[in-house]
């Protein structure tokens, strides 16, 4: 894809867990057109599911009416992902998070789950919801992978 | 969409093999959960839950996992995990997970490790 500037894919899946899997395979064939490494591609899926599941889970409250909107934006140096959702949960929660308490989790002091914002921090190389004030009301997360290192 | 994990017991004297095929999600939570009770009242000592075509686990797939973690301590099973891919292990690694599970390239350098306990 390299050097002939900016790609945009849009897709919106149902806000039904499953279909998250269609952006998975999406994105990774974007990632793939940029050269994007095998190994990065990877972490691009796991990423782009955890953050449609949140979508899903808490911005459409698992109402198949509802769609889940990615938008996947091709540069020559970077990957750029915004999710959008209906927003429905309110405001969303900070994405400043902790290493997950297993231990806390095993032994019944946390509740299980809660891990896939920091999954998602740690594999991209910018994560975070944004304010978007011509779409009141939607939530917006937005990721982005750099090209930096990579293949060319 | 269906996606349902695939789920099948072997048995290697006092240890359950528990393949799985398919995604791990939160799908997969009834059938895992299940296949753990009875591998427990089957006597099963030692666990290994053998992963096959697991191209997605999630969140929700590893919270299931760390459920299970917590019932195999209770019950003093030693519980093992093989046939990740290097993403997984990685992921696995980044929660913690890998501190409270041995991860094996295979089903039988697992058993090699029961069995020289």
């Amino acid at each position: 894809m390299h050097p002939h500037g900016r790609r945009v894919v849009e897709l919106k899946i149902p806000s039904e867990l499953g279909y998250e899997k269609i952006a998975r395979e999406a994105v990774a064939t974007v990632a793939r057109r940029l050269n994007f490494s095998q190994e990065k591609i990877e972490d691009i899926k796991t990423a782009v599911s955890e953050a449609c599941t949140n979508a899903i889970r808490y911005g459409s409250g698992f109402d198949v009416r509802m769609k889940v909107v990615v938008i996947l934006t091709a540069d020559d140096d970077k990957l750029d992902i915004l999710i959008k959702d209906p927003g429905v949960a309110g405001v969303p929660p900070p994405v400043d998070v902790d290493i997950p308490d297993i231990y806390g989790m095993i032994t019944g002091r946390r509740r299980l789950g809660g891990m896939g914002l920091y999954i998602i921090k740690e594999l991209v190389d910018e994560a975070g919801f944004v304010q978007d004030s011509d779409d009141e009301g939607s939530t917006q997360f937005r990721m982005v992978i750099y090209r930096v290192g990579e293949g060319e | 969409m269906s996606d349902e994990v695939q789920v099948s017991v072997r048995w290697d004297a006092t240890t359950a093999i528990i393949d799985l095929a398919g995604d791990i999600t939160n799908l997969a939570e009834k059938p895992i959960n299940q296949v753990c009770r009875t591998a427990t009242e089957d006597g099963a000592v030692n666990i290994i839950f053998n992963f096959r075509q697991n191209d997605y686990i999630n969140s929700a797939g590893i919270a299931i996992l760390i459920g299970v973690v917590t019932e195999a301590r209770k019950r003093n099973q030693t519980l093992m995990m093989t046939g990740l891919s290097s993403h997984f292990q990685k992921i696995f690694r980044m929660v913690g997970l890998t501190q409270y599970v041995e991860l094996y390239p295979t089903v039988e350098e697992a058993l090699t490790a029961v069995n020289s306990d």
